[in-house]
């Protein structure tokens, strides 16, 4: 199951459910203190809702030479969109090395919320305010 | 003309719903048309008027001209007010100082698009404002002074979310909670400290904990806690000088006794703790001297009725000598649930006006279920609503938020989504009230949903995540065991499942073609194979834009929709061999923005002859 980011459900919903007291719903899942940079290869992304995924091979380790798969959770397409940014945007980066700075899971998996993106010709992707 | 985005849409209906704060991040139309008409639509409907209040709930001013103010707050001398006041264009808050007598405004912050200043407090000789706010990706504790020339200082940074909501009297601390699904945390920050600024944590929990504020003599913290199960205002000693783990043991004392939902404010004597009830009383306590003593809360006034829902702890706040009061007034919020024809002739009104949102009609067009807010307690909960005497029977009366109910096929019982612990799940009920709440599913941990229908064979529901949803609900299967169904789900936003009567057809909002632009589709289901990609040409429906409202007639051979300018809409359709829709046709318009989210309304019989809102109470006619 996915959590729900989609802007027009995050209104219809967060609102309704009287739920002033959670900034993000995404809360419950990541850790928004844990902080982390992951820097390597965009294998992958899936441009759908609720959320986007990009996949990247992070390099770790003294030498950068471990490699470890991360799974980063995104805004829906519609956010993207809305700043200008298409598919094609990020698409364009697959195989090459980018930089996300995420929020870890709070099950401690290599997987993160995405609060910003570097892609390989610097133009910088924020998920904020969203996943801020 | 363009229509807006299933996103605009839901960010005008949720303000229409309830008011400030605005949702952060959500998109508005490029169009620059389209952009001016969303935000006068939204400015209509959360425009608030700073009311100032004396002790015994006497109006005894306004200041300045209803705007989307938040967060108001007063310097300690009360000669001006602190606000948070969101600009929908630049899509920023940042904060205003208001002079109270003149209503003179000055511009303190100037964020970048996308980013704003929040919860505003104020240094003790009122010099100085401290504030949040989101600065190139990171949240940070600001202080600016008000003099000529004075510069943005961030005094901490953090990555998480955090809301100041006081400086203490002594000059010493910036007090700010931290909380989330996973729990709350109060801290208090040393601005005096050289160096990197570490916060010293005051108190933790597994449940949620805001709106701390510091006793005069800075032994003492205010704050509200959801850990009874409702908010309640709690007191905890305060001691910088403690062990950082001391803070997990502290035992709060808990002052309000009949809900306290926020702005616990302590007068500068700190002889009286003001909050606001769940009833949104503007309650007072007296604080006697010592360990502290706290005495019962008594009633200072309470804000008119018709407004009560909005009252906010974000939108009400009190002078540091607890003279004055500011709240932030909102529009009235009385809804007449009211009964239309196809000419839009207002055929009845339902039982009194009341705090009603998205009713649905019963399958015999006969009763309603609605949401109700009670004003006495704060609660939100599921009523059904008998159209002809107006009598109604709760579904719901707990603590839990709820909503989006819809009707069983037979009419029987009603669904709805109860939000329990931070986990949405779909509840059924006997539709008279009887017996006890069912259990069908639930939803990943902190994630919403909207239900918006159940299949005519009773074997499925929809709900939409931007993705639209089937919960099979027909088998055997236990709650925690059924799995939804992504049916559709792609890079455009996709709302309101709508099953065909015949159950060979959904109907649903998207931007398929333009992400700017809700329209209406329909695609052919299969009910025998609901988990396979929907297969079949989707047909668009509606030409124009829709907000919403989507319905089948019983006989399949008509569809309505509201259209952006609240125009119900009909279209002539056939469903066999296949799907086919005409050119859609108005059939009356509604003085908007109409409060609801449209895309939940089941609101039009099945013969398609009657059709019900929940009007402003003041409404004006329809017209043709």
């Amino acid at each position: 199951m996915r959590l729900s980011t989609s802007a027009f459900v995050v209104a219809a919903v967060t609102l309704l459910a009287g739920s002033a007291w959670a900034h993000h719903n995404m809360s419950a899942l990541f850790d928004f203190n844990d902080r982390v940079t992951v820097s390597g290869t965009l294998t992958r992304l899936d441009w759908r809702n609720p959320h986007i995924y990009v996949f990247v091979d992070g390099k770790s380790g003294a030498n950068q030479t471990e490699i470890k798969g991360w799974s980063i959770e995104g805004p829906p397409p519609s956010f993207f969109r809305a700043r200008e940014i298409n598919r094609t945007d990020i698409e364009a980066a697959i195989g090459k090395t980018v930089t996300a700075e995420v929020s870890r899971a709070r099950d401690g998996s290599s997987s993160g919320l995405l609060r910003v993106m570097t892609l390989p010709d610097g133009k910088v992707v924020s998920a904020c305010p969203q996943n801020c | 003309m363009k229509s807006p985005s299933l996103a605009i849409s839901a960010v005008v209906c949720a303000a229409v719903l309830l008011g400030p704060p605005l949702v952060q991040g959500q998109p508005l139309p490029r169009d620059p048309v389209e952009r001016a008409r969303i935000i006068a639509q939204v400015l209509e409907a959360n425009a608030r008027q700073l009311t100032l209040f004396d002790r015994r709930g006497q109006a005894v001013g306004t200041v300045g001209l209803r705007d989307l103010y938040t967060q108001p707050v007063f310097s300690p001398d009360t000669k001006r007010m602190a606000v948070i006041r969101p600009d929908l264009d630049k899509e920023t808050n940042d904060l205003w100082v208001i002079e109270v007598a003149t209503a003179r405004a000055t511009q303190v912050t100037s964020s970048k698009p996308r980013e704003g200043a929040n919860s505003p407090a104020w240094s003790p000789d009122g010099t100085t404002v401290a504030y949040v706010a989101l600065r190139d990706g990171y949240f940070g504790l600001y202080r600016k002074s008000l003099a000529a020339g004075g510069q943005e200082e961030l005094l901490f940074k953090n990555s998480a979310p955090l809301t100041l909501t006081d400086w203490s009297q002594d000059g010493r601390f910036l007090v700010y909670f931290s909380t989330d699904l996973t729990g709350g945390a109060l801290f208090a920050l040393p601005i005096a400290a050289a160096g990197e600024r570490t916060p010293i944590e005051i108190f933790r929990s597994k449940f949620q904990a805001q709106g701390p504020r510091m006793s005069p003599d800075a032994r003492f913290v205010s704050f509200v806690s959801n850990s009874s199960g409702r908010n309640e205002v709690y007191v905890v000693p305060f001691d910088p000088a403690a062990a950082p783990a001391a803070a997990a043991s502290l035992v709060p004392t808990q002052i309000s006794d009949q809900g306290g939902i926020g702005m616990a404010f302590w007068r500068r004597d700190g002889k009286e703790l003001f909050y606001l009830a769940a009833d949104r009383g503007i309650m007072a306590v007296e604080v006697g001297a010592g360990t502290p003593q706290f005495g019962k809360p008594r009633v200072l006034f309470r804000p008119a009725a018709e407004i009560v829902p909005g009252v906010a702890p974000n939108s009400t706040s009190v002078s540091r000598d607890g003279e004055r009061f500011v709240i932030a007034v909102p529009r009235p919020q009385m809804r007449q649930l009211t009964v239309y024809d196809r000419q839009g002739a207002a055929l009845s009104k339902v039982g009194q006006p009341g705090f009603y949102v998205q009713p649905n009609l019963s399958p015999d067009g006969a009763r309603a279920v609605v949401m109700r807010n009670d004003p006495q307690t704060g609660n939100q909960d599921i009523w059904v609503i008998d159209l002809a005497s107006g009598k109604g029977t709760a579904i719901t009366s707990d603590v839990h938020p709820e909503n989006a109910p819809i009707w069983s096929p037979d009419g029987r019982q009603v669904a709805y989504v109860s939000t329990r612990e931070g986990i949405a799940g779909i509840y059924r009920k006997q539709a008279d009230g009887t017996g006890e709440a069912e259990l069908l599913f639930q939803y990943t941990p902190g994630a919403g949903m909207v239900l918006t229908d159940w299949s005519p064979d009773g074997k499925f529901m929809t709900f939409f995540t931007g993705v639209l949803v089937l919960v099979p609900v027909g088998d055997a299967k236990r709650p925690q065991d059924r799995k939804e169904i992504d049916w559709l789900r792609e890079d455009y936003d996709v709302g309101q499942g709508r099953f065909s009567p015949d159950n060979r057809f959904l109907a649903y909002l998207s931007n398929e073609d333009n992400v700017e632009r809700g329209e209406v589709w329909v695609r052919p289901f299969d009910a025998a194979k609901p988990d396979a990609p929907p297969t079949g040409k989707a047909v668009r429906v509606s030409k124009d834009g829709s907000v919403g409202m989507i319905a089948w007639r019983e006989d399949g051979k008509e569809l309505y929709f509201m259209t952006r300018n609240w125009e119900v809409m009909a279209v002539d359709i056939t469903t066999s061999p296949t799907f086919t829709a005409g050119t859609p046709r108005m059939l009356f318009s509604l003085p908007g923005p109409l409060p609801g989210n449209p895309m939940q309304w089941k609101n039009v019989s099945r013969d398609g002859q009657r059709f019900i809102f929940a009007m402003p109470a003041a409404a004006a006619s329809p017209s043709r």
